[in-house]
């Protein structure tokens, strides 16, 4: 199996990417849009999954939480990967909700050997219902999770390591968090179990905040900055898994050709790794 | 992290007055929310600027999709 590059759906994105086909190999879908969609939507999304390789990605189900994943959205994501059958399906290690109070996005828990348990059992519910496990994400963040007691490559590296999931490494949530905590996005990178690396979010965001004290948003709202490439290149250079790498954008949306530029950067950063791959294997 | 711990966290990240009134007395406001000693501790030294920071990126993300 070969390396792949794809885009995620958006509504808004939809014609670009249908008229696109030949230079998106894989598309990657939010789940949660269609939680209780009406049938019609869920048949586009079948008829779409016929026409290319489809993904499904979770966004609230708050797998690292010491609270339970709702039933309700698991038997939702388990009853979509039923019916549109992805090549696999993916949620964020993140916790989204505590005592009734929905956070409304993706917030880091501290990262203990606590969390960790919590979020093996939440993965394991998610697991046996779904019938395959997801592959779980990185986050950014743009708050020092408090009382944390492990780095964010241990706690990570600790989770998929128990729970047996493959990783799917945002890099531009490695880029932001490094700028914003003052480490190295490539010392990151050497800390993680790259062989645990099935696919790769890449996107873009924007520095907020005063002089002194800025830090960067992952805001999905603008391109992929060159270090991301980098980071890309570097993962390439150093497994020999083939990758799936999707390109999220969630609004300001330019030109379709802009989005398979690149897409077509993240396909020369991939050869560039597999080079530096090949030449230190031989 | 505890469940109280979530809560709390959620709590402040979302709720402006609450946020406030941890900012202002951050030890008794997680003492009244019965955390343990070790998570008091660590909300008392929370990151502030972050805090901030994750409140103003949620209030905006809900006000968009409103």
């Amino acid at each position: 199996m070969k390396d792949r590059v794809g885009l995620g759906w958006r509504p808004e994105l939809a014609a670009g990417i249908l008229a696109n086909l030949a230079r998106i190999d894989i598309v990657e879908v939010i789940a949660d849009d269609y939680f209780g969609a009406p049938h019609r939507m869920r048949r586009s999304l079948k008829t779409l999954a016929a026409q290319v390789p489809v993904t499904l990605h979770g966004v609230a189900l708050g797998m690292a939480s010491s609270v339970r994943v709702p039933h309700k959205l698991v038997d939702h994501m388990a009853r979509l990967v039923g019916e549109v059958q992805p090549e696999f399906w993916s949620e964020h290690l993140a916790f989204v909700r505590g005592d009734g109070i929905e956070i409304g996005h993706l917030t880091a828990p501290p990262r203990t050997l606590r969390t960790i348990e919590g979020t093996l059992k939440n993965l394991d519910i998610a697991r046996a219902a779904v019938g395959m496990a997801p592959h779980v994400e990185n986050i950014a963040t743009l708050i020092d999770p408090p009382g944390s007691t492990l780095s964010e490559p241990e706690w990570l590296a600790e989770t998929i390591r128990a729970a047996k999931c493959d990783l799917l490494l945002d890099l531009h949530n490695v880029h932001a968090n490094a700028a914003n905590f003052g480490q190295s996005p490539a010392g990151f990178l050497v800390a993680l179990p790259l062989d645990r690396v099935s696919t790769i979010h890449l996107a873009g965001g924007k520095w907020i905040g005063p002089e002194g004290s800025r830090r960067l948003l992952d805001d999905h709202l603008h391109d992929v900055p060159d270090p991301v490439y980098t980071l890309l290149e570097t993962v390439a250079a150093r497994t020999m898994r083939p990758l799936t790498v999707i390109l999220e954008r969630d609004g300001e949306y330019p030109e379709i050709e802009s989005l398979l530029a690149q897409l077509d950067r993240a396909r020369a950063a991939l050869a560039r790794g597999r080079a530096q791959n090949a030449a230190l294997a031989a | 992290m505890s469940a109280r711990l979530e809560a709390f966290l959620a709590r402040i990240y979302v709720e402006t007055e609450a946020r406030e009134r941890f900012l202002a007395d951050p030890r008794t406001e997680a003492a009244a929310a019965k955390l343990d000693a070790d998570e008091i501790e660590a909300v008392v030294n929370i990151d502030r600027v972050g805090l901030r920071m994750v409140a103003e990126s949620l209030r905006r993300k809900r006000a968009k999709r409103r």
